[in-house]
């Protein structure tokens, strides 16, 4: 069936189409340059056409997805809609289920989710959650940066085993890429400690976060992996935290790259929970110039910003002690799961008012972030969701970038607190994002990022993954019109992936069952082999299962997309 | 040496690292000794799961069955008998399915759609066990951790209304007490164990400590620890029956080990103040945290309850007791639970599968059981089976058919099949799937009938 | 308030399996006609089957809003639920048993039971007032389960005795018990006020953070969790005065909890420091 998305308007930063009056056309789910006259035509006349989004870091499937939604049901409640003929019924606000995250990311004109952090020891779990997630493609990370065997490797400097170690490990689990996580602060909470800064070594184990971040680097350019390592920093969410930032940053900057399609040795993730300056929460103030100033600097660095949303929403992330932190803070219920010899995690409820000071604080932050990064390819949108807002909000801060005068309104307002704009350069900040910077932070950029060579853009041979939005770029002043932003980026005039037409005016109307993306790394095979028997014996001794029954076999995966590497190359 | 039984030695082949499917430990290193296609030894297992394998054939249902009017279960063939069941639950107004704590998950989804397609009420054994628990993490939040970081760390394990070696008799030996962990290389003598228990038990008689507090009297006891741990003196002599100073003695001796593991069962489920034993054992847990590490873990009895919480809450975003009547997931404790509904006479059709309500359930549950039409899916005849009105044989996770299960701590383990099932029997996915088949059947023809 | 509407439902027959009268608040039918409740299909299980099966419905008057009906129901409601809830405005009268979830989420207007009450009575509350002449069964004017903001406005007064959780994460609005009350009552409270005039078994205000559980009657157990602070006379609780002497406690220390258990000091000198 061959199709032609007619007259849109297109904005495809990676192949530079930026607003231009142009044709889409896909066939057997590819795009394609041309069509026969009889192909099935939609009409987008003067709409805007995107490829499908990419979130480069959610929290969507896993196992601290279900300890949330287990123990909130009360927001299980919220977010409550019937079945439908098409859809199941949903549940859920900032932790929504399975079926629902599908939908819920479907109607916003996304294809591609990345699931940002799964613990090797349940990632069966990951991906049943994986395979009841509908109608858009999972990317899992798996974590490295507090398992027991990397430590070690990394504190004898063994890159080689290190990284036929990460090879060997991407294959059991079937994920994509190298997640590190408070590196050495989650193995530290395994005696209930923390680490502080890059250089705080983990009990026991006397290996710094900067020995491990530097290790897996340099591993993973070996390995050539199609993503780079994937960092969320020590220190999140303390004041005074950005010097750590920049550290780590700076701690891989001569590491050589080894891709052919991305440009940074490291992602760095939800940075806007590691931009804090000041000492304590009553001093504390912006940290995000430094960063920002590095990643204008240098190009080996990319990030997504984590922006906050003002919502109340639930955090939960590997960064078990931070958790706990948080929990002592506000006295909401704690949840926690130390997984042996590998990471940890912790959810905690939050609320993220405009009255509070330091969630408007944070709110700006991000906005900071945004708006002084210059160049739209080194940094992506995200909330890290849930823990700064649901992915639902996208919309929103979308509207947000592109309005000045929104911005400036809620700082007017108050609906928004004073320290928005007292301890940050946010008021100053005129910036506003036009149409083409939008898809590139939610779109194009994100795929170069990942390595990806099938989606991302609309070239001839990738999948057609494209979204249509129901607004006339020549006709709307975004900056004046954050309202009708907001609802067109929620509701998707079409999502159209592998070339099936999942959305029509933001309802879903078909089913599709979601891809995995993981990597094989070919070519260490006698590497592998060796690493593992190296790991063999303390293997059986200290987890409590049996390494045949830990693999993810093939029935959890039926529908992989393998991104095949040849390591080294 | 009059009980002695010498090892068996007469077997083909040796199926390793299959998965118990007992008590909730999972234990995944099982050797199944197989000769012609049977189980005839089993090693590693402890004498629960040995029991359940080695005596499978022991009233095992093999043949799919239907209650005549005489009242007697009369075998039929698997069309008459699939066929009765799926026009019983298509025709039901307020069904519940139940059970699904010893089978898999793979079977599970096929049951949660079935559940979604007519508005019944999925339902597992959580709602008599640990139900409890799952509401006071609702409450309160979620301390846990898997079992090797105990194997590995714990200094201290305490087990709290619940006798694990009766209940699950590996769980000290293979993962929390004896074994020897990474930070405790000497197993046992590396560690402290406790015993919270009015009753001696067998766990007690090995523990290195046992608080035999009164029945009833735990949340009371718990609240005194933490305000022991926030600085007060305590006022009464007796604490539920224990004096102050062991009260004092205890919460002291929790701050200083290096890392406390908690265990808790039905003794804190089931006694009077249910889930708040439990609600306030997690804010204990997270006092704790604030002088050294501490983690707990409910003492799940089955070993795949947790799945079904787990596969209904990404789902469904609820664990248990959802209920689709109204074409949406509701989820409310002493509504939506299979016994309220049951007691209460609401309920007019009710699935069973892999679970024995007719053993388990109280009285007045059961009455109402043997009033309505009952289906049952299982492997052995018993209590359920006598009040059964359709009768499905089913197939054994773990070791005739392969299947998904999660461990008490989350753990996800794919229990392997070991030897075929017998011929009469089906897998437990197949049956499921067939009746939804069926039932999504007999619904399109209402809606052509009704459309006329 | 005079209610210009009058709506009389009269039982005729009754189900085993609940119906559901969430849709039946004076906020919905303020403006129907006897042609609406003809057409209206009352949830039951997972169906749903004519109201008129059920009930003979009286209509006399008129409204212009909801605030102006009086819903009066007459039979057994034994197996009635969520009679009021989400209810804003008007009058509901239960002459007789109301099932589970009464007088839930009511932001407004009046319910009255003139019988007794399942579990979930009055949960989540943010207005109005809701009275039950009978018992309550367990967690009245509770949370819903995982929120610890619980009911946060209204009065809830139960002139029989409460069960289990009475208040349970109570966050705002007054509870009053005239009879006895069961274990853990105020469990999880931040604010608000419960008042119990008979006996107490045991336990109130555990895990309390802060707010107000006044017992005229004898507690039979208190908790650790509270520290005796002064024998006050005549205390003052949310603009009202208690006359008599009252054992003030603080706690639950575990949480820092500045809450206040006031025990009449006569019946409750056994508990004495």
């Amino acid at each position: 069936m061959e199709y032609i998305l007619k007259n849109g308007i297109v904005y495809d930063p990676a192949n530079k189409v930026a607003g231009e009056k142009k044709d889409v056309m896909f066939r057997d789910g590819k795009i394609v340059e041309m069509v026969a006259d009889d192909a099935k035509v939609i009409d987008v006349t003067d709409k805007i056409v995107m490829p499908a989004g990419i979130d480069p870091h959610a929290h969507v499937a896993g196992p601290k997805l279900v300890v949330g939604r287990l123990y909130r049901p009360e927001d299980s409640r919220k977010g409550i809609t019937n079945k439908t003929a098409v859809t199941r019924s949903e549940s859920g606000f900032s932790i929504p289920s399975c079926p629902a995250t599908g939908y819920r990311y479907s109607r916003m004109g996304y294809g591609t989710v990345v699931e940002a952090a799964v613990p090797p020891l349940e990632a069966k779990h990951t991906h049943e959650e994986i395979n009841a997630i509908p109608n858009i493609d999972i990317t899992p990370l798996a974590l490295f940066g507090n398992n027991w065997f990397v430590l070690q490797y990394a504190k004898q400097g063994k890159i080689e085993e290190l990284a036929a170690f990460v090879s060997a490990w991407l294959k059991l689990v079937k994920c994509y890429g190298v997640k590190i996580v408070n590196p050495c602060g989650s193995e530290a909470w395994g005696w209930g400690m923390n680490v502080h800064g890059l250089d705080d070594p983990a009990p026991y184990w006397d290996v710094t976060g900067r020995e491990v971040v530097t290790a897996l680097a340099k591993a993973n350019e070996m390995l050539g992996m199609p993503h780079s390592i994937h960092v969320h920093p020590n220190d999140l969410g303390h004041p005074g935290n950005y010097p750590t930032t920049v550290e780590t940053m700076e701690a891989i900057k001569g590491i050589e790259k080894n891709s052919p399609i991305r440009d940074q040795t490291m992602h760095l993730t939800h940075a806007q929970f590691h931009a804090y300056g000041g000492t304590s929460w009553r001093d504390a103030e912006s940290g995000a110039d430094p960063i920002i100033d590095y990643v204008n600097k240098n190009d080996h660095i990319t990030i997504d910003v984590g922006q906050v949303t003002l919502d109340e929403t639930t955090t939960m992330t590997a960064d078990a002690p931070m958790e706990f932190d948080l929990h002592q803070l506000s006295g909401l219920k704690w949840a926690n799961k130390d997984i042996e010899l590998e990471t940890a995690a912790g959810i905690v409820p939050v609320i993220y008012s405009g009255k509070a000071p330091v969630n408007s604080l944070q709110w700006a932050i991000g906005l900071e972030l945004f708006l002084k990064v210059n160049d739209p390819w080194k940094v992506c949108l995200t909330t890290d969701h849930p823990n700064a807002g649901p992915f639902i909000r996208y919309p929103r801060i979308i509207s947000w970038l592109m309005s000045n005068e929104r911005r400036q309104e809620m700082m007017d307002n108050r609906e928004v607190h004073p320290w928005s704009h007292k301890r940050t350069s946010l008021a100053t900040l005129d910036r506003e994002y036009d149409f083409n910077e939008i898809a590139t932070i939610t779109r194009a950029a994100p795929a170069k990022i990942y390595g990806f060579q099938d989606r991302g853009a609309l070239t001839p041979g990738y999948n057609a993954d494209i979204a249509v939005f129901d607004l006339n770029p020549n006709d709307i002043d975004p900056s004046r019109n954050p309202a009708a932003i907001e609802k067109a980026f929620g509701s998707a005039m079409y999502t159209i992936k592998d070339g099936e037409i999942l959305v029509k005016d933001g309802e879903v109307v078909k089913i599709k069952q979601s891809h995995t993306l993981w990597t094989n790394v070919k070519g260490m095979e006698e590497e592998e082999k060796a690493v593992m028997k190296q790991v063999m014996p303390d293997f059986t001794r200290y987890y409590t299962v049996k390494f045949e029954n830990y693999k993810v076999f093939d029935k959890f995966v039926p529908n992989p997309t393998v991104s095949e590497v040849q390591a080294g190359k | 040496m009059a009980n002695y039984e010498p090892p068996v030695t007469d077997y083909d082949k040796i199926v390793e690292n299959c998965t118990c499917a007992f008590c909730g430990c999972n234990c995944d290193d099982l050797d199944y000794l197989v000769k012609n296609d049977h189980v005839v030894g089993v090693r590693h297992a402890c004498r629960l799961g040995a029991s359940k394998i080695m005596e499978d054939m022991d009233q095992r249902l093999l043949v799919p069955m239907v209650r005549n009017n005489e009242g007697e279960l009369e075998e039929v063939d698997w069309e008459t008998a699939l066929n009765k069941a799926a026009e019983l639950i298509a025709g039901a107004q307020r069904p519940i399915f139940y059970g699904w704590s010893e089978t898999s998950i793979e079977t599970m989804h096929h049951g949660l759609e079935l559940g979604e397609l007519v508005g019944a009420v999925l339902d597992n054994q959580a709602t008599i066990c640990h139900g409890p628990s799952l509401q006071a993490v609702q409450n309160v939040g979620y301390p846990v951790m898997t079992l090797g970081e105990v194997k590995n760390r714990a200094d201290m394990c305490l087990y709290t209304g619940s006798n694990a070696m009766n209940s699950h008799p590996r769980h000290m030996a293979r993962y929390t007490t004896f074994p020897r962990g990474y930070f405790r290389p000497r197993g046992r003598f590396d560690r402290t164990i406790v015993t919270l228990d009015p009753k001696y038990s067998d766990t007690a008689k090995m523990s290195d400590i046992w608080v035999g507090f009164e029945q009833n009297g735990d949340y009371e006891f718990y609240n005194a620890i933490r305000a022991v741990l926030k600085g007060k003196k305590l006022k009464k002599d007796l604490i539920s029956g224990i004096p102050k100073e062991d009260v004092e003695e205890l919460a002291e001796s929790m701050k200083n080990v290096q890392f406390g593991a908690l265990f808790f069962g039905l003794g804190l489920t089931h006694t009077l103040s249910k889930q708040r034993n439990i609600d306030i054992a997690i804010q204990m847990v997270a006092d704790l945290n604030k002088y050294t590490k501490w983690v707990l873990m409910p003492m799940r009895g089955h070993y795949n309850v947790n799945g079904f919480n787990i596969f209904m809450a990404f789902e469904t975003g609820f664990p248990y007791g959802v209920d689709f009547a109204r074409g949406y997931q509701r989820y409310m404790n002493g509504e939506t639970n299979t016994i309220d509904l049951l007691t209460r006479k609401e309920c007019d059709v009710f699935m069973v599968i892999a679970a024995d309500p007719g053993a388990h359930y109280p009285g007045g549950a059961v009455k109402h059981l043997a009033e309505i039409p009952v289906i049952q899916v299982d492997i052995h005849w018993g209590p359920s089976t006598e009040i059964a009105d359709v009768v499905l044989p089913g197939s054994f996770i773990g070791v005739e058919a392969a299947g998904t299960s999660y461990r008490m701590d989350g753990v996800p383990i794919y229990m392997k099949k070991a030897v075929d099932k017998p011929e009469t029997c089906r897998d437990d996915e197949w049956i499921i799937k067939e009746l939804l088949e069926r039932v999504k059947n007999i619904k399109a023809e209402q809606g052509a009938l009704a459309s006329k | 308030m005079l209610s210009l509407k009058t709506i009389t439902f009269n039982q005729k027959k009754t189900s085993s399996i609940s119906l559901e009268f969430d849709e039946l608040i004076p906020d919905e039918i303020y403006n129907w006609e006897k042609e609406d409740f003809d057409k209206y299909m009352v949830p039951i299980g997972n169906s749903r089957f004519p109201l008129t099966d059920y009930f003979d419905i009286e209509i006399e008057g008129s409204a212009e809003n909801a605030g102006e009906v009086k819903m009066i129901l007459n039979g057994d409601y034994g197996r009635v639920k969520y009679i009021g809830t989400k209810m804003g405005a008007g009058e509901i009268i239960v002459n007789g048993d109301a099932d589970l979830h009464a007088g839930s989420q009511m932001t407004g207007g009046s319910l009255l039971v003139n019988g007794n009450a399942e579990s979930y009575a009055g949960r989540e509350m943010e207005g109005g007032s809701l009275t039950i002449m009978g018992n309550t069964r367990e967690f009245c004017g509770c949370s819903y389960i995982g929120d610890w903001r619980g009911m946060n406005g209204g009065t809830i007064t139960i002139h029989g005795n409460a069960g289990k959780q009475l208040g349970e994460c109570l966050s705002g609005g007054t509870i009053i018990v005239k009879g006895d009350c069961d274990i853990l009552a105020g469990i999880h409270m931040t604010k608000g006020f419960i008042q119990i005039d008979g006996d107490v078994t045991r336990w109130p205000g555990g895990q309390m953070k802060n707010g107000d559980i006044l017992i005229n009657g004898e507690l039979g157990r208190l908790l650790e969790g509270f520290t005796q602070e002064d024998i006050v006379t005549n205390p003052e609780i949310e603009g009202k005065t208690f006359s008599g002497k009252y054992i003030k406690y603080v706690g639950d220390i575990a949480l820092n909890g500045k809450g206040r258990l006031w025990l009449e000091a006569e019946k409750n000198r056994h508990l004495l420091y």
